[in-house]
């Protein structure tokens, strides 16, 4: 089996050694914060306080108090301060900063989508002339479609992001009372829980009612496809709100595809402009098609310090961010770029310093599939635990062409053609579609590219595009001599696999196949099964 | 009744893929096209020299292989066909083109292709994978002729010289229409309160049509039609009449099952059914071949993958219209275990057709051979046909 | 004059207590334990509200 450098930290880690042991099984939330020395304690305590400030400033608002009564996924965002806590273990130095960067930008994001939802759902907010310039999407919909509208006329509104994805990352039980709906209804519990959850949602009526139109897409499975049908439905026959189906071809590669897709974004544009009465401005788009490219560099460059033995971007706030970034702004929102450039700088300067998250290196990982929502500290826990560091996960390998960025007649078409492709490639579907090659041969390649003997391989047992490439996985890693590490779960329904349960396929494949010990081995079983 | 002549005969071709009529077509040196999908368009894949078989594992048992390569939580029909294409029962396919429709048949072509579980002798044989539509819009009529025409026309054409010309597909659209005229006339005789073939009889027929080459069956049924214009309808009545609905149907141990329980199945709208699939496709002599028939398939798609919502409506309509033509008492939503598109459209369908369309409706998942779990489908379908009973009851009719 | 350069005093002592309270919320993580304590209750009242169930 192919072997790695093991790269030892030469530095102690500042603060207490043990993370594992501020969890208490008494209590749903950790016993007490982690002691990072001096410096990243009142670092991580000013990220705290900034954060109790966002939400402060939100709940201050009474529709917002309102909302936060009628909406039982509301709930969640009590434990954003708990959220934190994950997406921050054990993490010193610029590791620590570039989690906070990154998350809080994410949770004053998610905040802002909630404070719209509220204005204009006709429940809490019923503000009509703001609703009548909402277009809603789903929560895995490209919105390149939208970077040609100007963003104080026409409001973009993820419905389903604050509503499930990010609320569960929050919560880990929140969607088992939606999961519970969706099957009273006759929905199997071996679909995917994700759209099964948004299904339940819509059949409980818990989503925020607002826009004067909707744009769903297939981006992501048949699941979420079909689960987009129950949703349209209630949308267009209860609420009278328009829904157009933005067809995304799944073979994206195949240049074949292209110009139905790209007639798809023409068409999806000319409903929202219908339903909106605002026009598409091509000098909007190109601003935002240089921002997108702006974003594009960074994560090539990102990537490369990655491939080096002193990575500095991995984890649940880096690959959240990047959802946030490429999926939900497409370059529309200019605040985006100053985060991009100050999460470089903290990389680069971190590599410079050769920080390290953990004692040693033991093992680099490509971390491949789809990670569980109610396990978001999972990365920083491998890597602290056993020393296996993740290189890059599949969600955040993702476009790496530019587009064209300069207003000329050739161009505007052309821009078709980009929103397509981007849309096509989006997170997830670029490598669990389009045929097994994005899926197997990209793997091996970043394996190659980014010197790892590891794969971490979530297998999220209800994603059948992975699921069918199963024995294939296996095989091809023998045959290269690359560890492939099976974690199976069921991405938001922590019924199925406990956190621990999860934990404990990495436990046993480093204690059985690799016969080691942990790094830190307060982390090994750590009691958080009931926490939120 | 009486059986009919040839039934057992295409019972015994339902048996297993690799038939002696694919055996035959082999023998006569036609150009085996497998496939996997209703949603890829037949005729094309009849061209020439040409017979399209629909890859089917009959009988299946042990999915052991299968499963380690896809996990149990793919659909059956998906793990079925790539155990079946490891032991080599499709090895008579000269190429296999496959849409990139449901994922987990997607996944279980791929698997062959990795696994080169056919063509091994062939150097010409090949593998592809096609988009098909995901609307029933004109740019999805342009997706559908840009496709059939890379993914079936061309390597049908490069590889085996085919004759792909409009003049070739027109007339493999007459020989497809003739076979469809058949099976839908057969059909016809499930109408009426006597019917002169069961749910059951028609299946087997159907399910013929898809997996044996065309050109070989259709003697014989011409000749089951002929029979049973004089063919003597039992006395015997049903206890109801019912649509069967949902994910393909392989076994049709599963259509006799519900038989057995009393309710006739009046008609067919799964996949690779008669409902759409054996709907005639009408050519005009304005407009190329292959963009006609490449509209019938997206206009006349009742996958639950098409997905905009004019689609998702008209798919209920359908089987609402349906319902009401053959007289359906109740419908039977079925979805073969893992199959999410099913999954969804079950739900959403049998709750539309109960309440918009007043239907009683039973919604179950099932294997892919019902002999796994016959014991509970059996109590399911009486519970249901007991239920449609009490309700005529009470709706002062006849039990 | 001197009690102008109170101020500055008084302003560190509210700074001081401010972040002495703040600190201990924050690390003995005070405010995600009573947030704990608040979420059954929430979920009842989430349970009791009224729901138009519609596919």
């Amino acid at each position: 089996m192919k072997t790695v450098e093991k790269v030892v930290n030469p530095v102690r880690r500042a603060g207490e050694q043990s993370p594992g042991r501020i969890y208490d099984e008494k209590l749903k939330v950790r016993a007490r914060r982690e002691w990072r020395g001096v410096k990243d304690t009142f670092y991580d305590y000013t990220r705290w306080l900034y954060l109790l400030s966002v939400l402060g400033r939100f709940i201050l608002v009474p529709r917002n108090v309102k909302g936060f009564f009628r909406y039982r996924w509301m709930m969640s965002y009590l434990f954003v301060p708990h959220g934190m806590d994950k997406f921050t273990i054990g993490l010193r130095d610029e590791a620590l900063r570039i989690a906070h960067t990154s998350f809080n930008f994410v949770i004053a994001d998610v905040t802002q989508a909630i404070a719209n939802c509220f204005r204009g759902d006709r429940r809490v907010g019923n503000d009509k002339a703001y609703s009548d310039k909402c277009v809603i999407t789903d929560e895995n919909s490209m919105v390149t479609f939208m970077m040609g509208f100007d963003r104080d006329k026409v409001h973009t509104i993820l419905r389903e992001v604050p509503t499930m994805f990010a609320s569960n990352i929050f919560h880990q039980f929140n969607v088992m009372h939606y999961l519970d709906i969706a099957q009273q209804y006759g929905i199997p519990g071996d679909v995917c829980p994700m759209p099964e959850a948004e299904a339940g949602i819509s059949i409980e009526d818990d989503f925020c009612v607002l826009g004067c139109c909707a744009v769903q897409n297939n981006t992501t499975c048949d699941g979420s496809l079909m689960g987009n049908g129950i949703i349209a439905k209630r949308l267009d026959r209860e609420y009278g709100i328009p829904t157009f189906q933005l067809a995304t071809p799944l073979r994206h590669k195949e240049p074949d595809v292209l110009e139905y897709a790209a007639q798809e974004i023409r068409n999806a544009i000319a409903f929202v402009e219908e339903h909106t009465g605002e026009k598409w401005d091509w000098d909007l788009y190109f601003k935002a098609a240089r921002r997108v490219n702006y974003a594009t560099k960074c994560r090539i460059a990102q990537l490369e310090i990655n491939s080096t033995p002193y990575p500095q971007f991995f984890g649940a706030a880096f690959s959240l961010y990047n959802d946030t970034n490429y999926m939900g702004n497409s370059g529309r929102d200019p605040a985006f770029v100053g985060i991009d450039r100050k999460l470089l700088e903290l990389a680069e300067q971190g590599y410079k310093a050769k920080r390290m998250y953990a004692g040693e290196y033991r093992h680099r990982a490509i971390v491949w599939g789809v990670q569980p929502q109610y396990v978001i500290d999972m990365l920083y826990w491998m890597v602290q635990c056993w020393g296996v560091v993740p290189l890059a996960d599949m969600l955040s390998i993702i476009n790496t062409d530019m587009i064209a960025d300069e207003d000329t007649p050739e161009n505007r078409e052309q821009a078709y053609r980009d929103m397509a492709m981007l849309n096509m490639e989006m997170i997830m579907r670029n490598h669990t579609h389009g045929g097994y090659k994005v899926l197997l041969d990209d793997l091996w390649d970043l394996c190659e590219k980014m010197n790892a003997d590891v794969v971490m391989m979530w297998e999220h047992m209800s994603c059948k595009a992975l699921t069918g490439m199963h024995g294939m996985f296996e095989e091809q890693g023998r045959a290269r001599g690359i560890h492939v590490m099976w974690v199976t779960h069921d991405l938001c329904d922590p019924r199925v696999f406990t956190r621990q349960a999860i934990r404990d396929q990495v436990n046993n494949y480093m204690r059985t196949v690799m016969r080691e010990e942990p790094l830190d081995p307060s982390l090994e079983n750590i009691p958080d099964n009931e926490a939120y | 009744m009486r059986d009919l002549k040839y039934l057992n005969y295409f019972e015994k071709l339902l048996q297993e893929a690799n038939n002696e009529l694919v055996a035959k077509a082999r023998e006569d040196g036609k150009i085996c096209v497998s496939y996997t999908c209703e949603n890829v368009p037949e005729p094309l894949l009849n061209l020439g020299n040409c017979v399209s078989i629909r890859l089917s594992a009959p009988n299946t048992g042990s999915l052991d292989i299968a499963t380690y390569y896809m996990t149990a939580l793919l659909c059956e029909p998906s793990r079925a066909l790539l155990e079946r294409a490891i032991e080599g029962g499709f090895n008579f396919s000269d190429c296999v083109i496959t849409p990139d429709g449901c994922t987990m048949m997607n996944r279980a072509v791929e698997n062959m292709e990795l696994l080169r579980t056919m063509g091994k002798d062939n150097p010409k044989f090949f593998h592809e994978y096609m988009e098909i539509a995901f609307k029933n819009t004109e740019n999805d009529v342009n997706l559908a002729v840009l496709q059939c025409t890379n993914h079936i026309l061309k390597p049908l054409h490069e590889n085996y010289g085919v004759d792909v010309s409009d003049t070739a597909i027109r007339e493999s659209v007459e020989r497809h229409n003739r076979l469809c005229r058949v099976i839908r006339a057969i059909g016809e005789f499930r109408k009426g309160d006597r019917p002169r073939i069961t749910g059951y009889e028609f299946h087997v027929l159907c399910l013929a049509t898809y997996v044996c080459p065309k050109y070989l069956i259709l003697d014989k049924l011409e000749e089951t039609l002929e029979e049973l214009k004089t063919r003597e309808p039992d006395d015997r009545p049903w206890r109801a009449r019912v649509l069967l609905v949902g994910s393909e149907v392989d076994d049709p141990g599963f259509v006799k099952l519900i038989e057995e329980q009393g309710a006739f199945v009046c008609c067919d709208r799964f996949c690779f059914g008669s409902y759409p699939g054996r709907t005639e496709i009408v050519l005009n002599d304005e407009e190329d071949a292959l963009r006609q028939v490449c509209r019938h398939y997206v206009q006349n798609c009742q996958c639950p993958r098409m997905m905009n919502q004019e689609k998702v409506y008209s798919r209920k309509q359908y089987v609402a219209e349906l319902a009401k033509e053959y007289s359906a008492d109740g419908v039977i939503y079925e979805q073969v275990k893992f199959c999410d598109p099913w999954a969804y459209e079950r739900t959403l369908g049998s709750s539309m057709l109960k309440l918009d369309y007043g239907y009683p409706v039973l919604s179950v998942d099932r294997p892919y051979n019902i002999a796994s779990s016959a014991g509970q489908m059996r109590t399911r379908v009486q519970a249901f046909v007991e239920s449609i009973e009490i309700k005529n009851i009470q709706r002062g009719g006849k039990a | 004059m001197k009690n102008l350069l109170k101020i500055p005093l008084y302003l560190l002592l509210i700074a001081l207590g401010f972040f002495v309270v703040t600190f201990t919320v924050y690390f003995f993580n005070l405010d995600m334990k009573a947030t704990a304590m608040l979420a059954p209750l929430l979920e009842k009242w989430y349970d009791r509200l009224e729901r138009k169930q519609y596919i």
